[in-house]
């Protein structure tokens, strides 16, 4: 467990797409930040059971279960773990996003394909704004 | 001996012997039988004439024709003249036809012929035969009837109703075969059916064909007729052998219904089914096309900054190729089932690559319904008459139904198997299966599952109509609350 202790800021990637994670990667490689990632919501977590992170960025549609629903299980073993969501299923204007921003479950949605400023900026806003809400359902 | 008189009053055994056998002759015999002599006097009559007329021996022998005869009759027939040339020229008069009515009993139509009996070149005797062909000719009247009753069946239905023999040329021809095709019977008489219908469907004809002339009895297909200006009609036959006494087929009745107007409705129709699947498949589309597109953008973005590592430049070209080639691939896939079929193209095609590109254009929507699929498909291809969009729609309708049936999530087999002379494919799901009552009724048009209220009724009446139209067959398999399978079966 020594090597999880790292410094600086712990964020994690899941998203079931290869491709995705390694745009996250690369993205969030600007900051200097050095993700870790799960490809499903079992491995996403297993991570979080095992490791403690500032921030979660999750795809809505992941192949074992909802994206919201992992949300809400990350919640439930860690909190004040910030969440955005990334989709390209859903848009922001749909009631389902709508209402889990409005719960403070996720605090950003970004629909795909973005831009990396706009992952950045949203990363920012959750690592350096109010811990998330504990209105959770 | 009743109603019989001595002919000759010697009595010798010899005589005695043939007047015997004579008299037995005339008795046996199922006609009336008179023997005239030249004054016109009757010497003999048999049982059948007395029966017949009603008369008596006692007022029928030794009297005269016209007193045995009614008037009406002799004068139509002209018989005295006709027994006095008889007499005359000693020549027989056959084949006329009399009309006889004895007072008291119903008509009674005769044949009759007048024979000489000579005797050393002298006529001494005039036979008069008359046979009863009263039944004989209602029974002919009556078969006429039916003929021309038959015969305006045939020619009044608006089908095309024909026969061949066994080879397949054409012996009857009806009306509604000639308005469809603008031939008349006369030049389509003796051709052979085949050669009538699009050289696609020829050897398939002669195949069905020959089948009939052996066990099988009917067979319905869909085979396109030629009309005299070559335009190909799309015709639904059923094709049954004609077999006497259950012995080798005769020949073959085809009865088609065109199907040009059902057709044309049927084409709308799998239009707006592919439209309603494009509906349901558009959101997994959408979420498909969305990562390659991120992947694709955020590269680019990667290398607008002026990115000084080569290696990771080649690698971001890399993914921004592969993504396209990527969403290229979905596209491609979503136009060819789009596209609108073309009618008639029954070519050869490899059904297993048929049912990978449909199943590749569920994949997505099977991801974001956490479906699971299962595929057991055999190692070979497997080729079959038939045209892939129409078989792409009817196991994209499955596929969609299957779907429907698992909100939840689930397991979706889709398997084949090869028989000797059949193909089975098998698309089984674990979703919440249908009711038995309504099983019946699946492929009935417009009949939608009340609980899942999602399809327009129509999907599964096409999909019977498209397997029909491959010579195939479809059934259904459910139980409730564990999942349903639908089998299609068609011809290799």
């Amino acid at each position: 467990m020594i090597e999880m202790e790292q410094t600086g800021e712990r964020i994690l990637v899941v998203d079931d797409e290869p491709d995705i994670s390694w745009v996250l990667e690369h993205v969030l490689k600007e900051k200097g930040i050095v993700p870790k990632k799960a490809l499903s919501g079992q491995e996403a977590l297993e991570l979080v059971k095992r490791d403690c992170f500032q921030m979660a960025i999750v795809d809505a549609k992941l192949p074992d279960m909802e994206g919201l629903e992992l949300a809400k299980r990350i919640r439930e073993v860690q909190p004040a773990v910030r969440l955005i969501m990334i989709s390209g299923y859903y848009s922001k204007d749909e009631a389902y996003i709508q209402s889990a921003l409005a719960d403070g479950l996720i605090g950003g949605f970004i629909v795909k394909p973005f831009l990396n400023d706009e992952i950045l900026k949203a990363v920012e806003v959750a690592i350096s704004g109010e811990p998330p809400s504990q209105k959770i359902k | 001996m009743e109603g019989n008189v001595d002919l000759v009053p010697s009595r010798n055994s010899s005589e005695e012997r043939h007047e015997k056998l004579y008299k037995i002759l005339l008795e046996a015999i199922p006609s009336s039988v008179l023997l005239i002599d030249r004054y016109m006097c009757i010497v003999t009559a048999n049982k059948n004439f007395l029966e017949k007329s009603l008369r008596s021996i006692s007022n029928t022998i030794g009297q005269r024709v016209e007193n045995v005869f009614p008037a009406v009759l002799l004068e139509h027939m002209d018989l005295i003249n006709r027994i006095r040339q008889v007499f005359e020229k000693n020549y027989p008069v056959r084949g006329e036809r009399i009309t006889y009515r004895a007072p008291g009993v119903p008509t009674r139509i005769y044949y009759y012929s007048l024979l000489p009996f000579s005797w050393k070149a002298r006529v001494e005797n005039v036979l008069l035969l008359m046979e009863d062909i009263t039944e004989y000719v209602r029974l002919s009247e009556e078969i006429r009837r039916m003929e021309r009753h038959l015969a305006s069946i045939v020619d009044s239905a608006s089908d095309v109703i024909l026969s061949t023999d066994t080879e397949g040329k054409v012996l009857t021809w009806n009306t509604a075969a000639e308005n469809l095709s603008g031939y008349t019977f006369d030049e389509v008489k003796g051709r052979l059916f085949f050669e009538l219908c699009s050289k696609a469907y020829q050897e398939e004809i002669k195949k069905v064909f020959s089948s009939l002339k052996g066990e099988k009895s009917s067979q319905m297909a869909e085979w396109d007729l030629l009309n005299k200006v070559d335009d190909s009609i799309p015709i639904s036959w059923v094709c049954s052998s004609m077999k006497e006494d259950l012995s080798q087929a005769r020949g073959i009745v085809a009865v088609g219904r065109d199907l040009t107007e059902r057709h044309k409705f049927e084409s709308q129709l799998r239009q707006s089914q592919k439209l309603a699947a494009l509906g349901v498949m558009a959101g997994g589309i959408a979420h498909e096309i969305r990562n390659p597109l991120a992947t694709c953008s955020s590269a680019a973005q990667f290398l607008m900054k002026d990115e000084p590592d080569p290696n990771f430049r080649k690698e971001c070209a890399e993914k921004i190729q592969g993504g396209i080639r990527r969403i290229s691939d979905i596209i491609e896939n979503l136009l060819k089932f789009a596209r609108s079929s073309p009618e008639s193209g029954m070519v050869t095609v490899d059904l297993l690559s048929v049912l990978k590109e449909t199943t590749a254009l569920i994949a997505n929507q099977l991801k974001i319904q956490k479906i699971e699929i299962k595929i057991v498909f055999p190692k070979t291809p497997i080729m079959i008459r038939g045209n892939t969009s129409l078989l792409q729609q009817v196991f994209m309708n499955l596929f969609m139904n299957a779907l429907n049936a698992m909100p939840n999530g689930g397991v979706l087999t889709v398997s084949v198997k090869k028989f000797d002379i059949e193909v089975l494919v098998k698309v089984a799901d674990t979703g919440h299966g249908i009711p038995e009552q309504q099983v019946s009724k699946l492929f009935d048009p417009f009949y939608t599952i009340s609980s899942v209220k999602k399809g327009t009724g129509l999907g599964l009446s096409l999909c019977y109509s498209i397997v029909k139209q491959h010579l195939g067959s479809i059934e259904v398999n459910s139980v409730e609350g564990e999942g349903s399978t639908f089998a299609v079966r068609l011809p290799i």
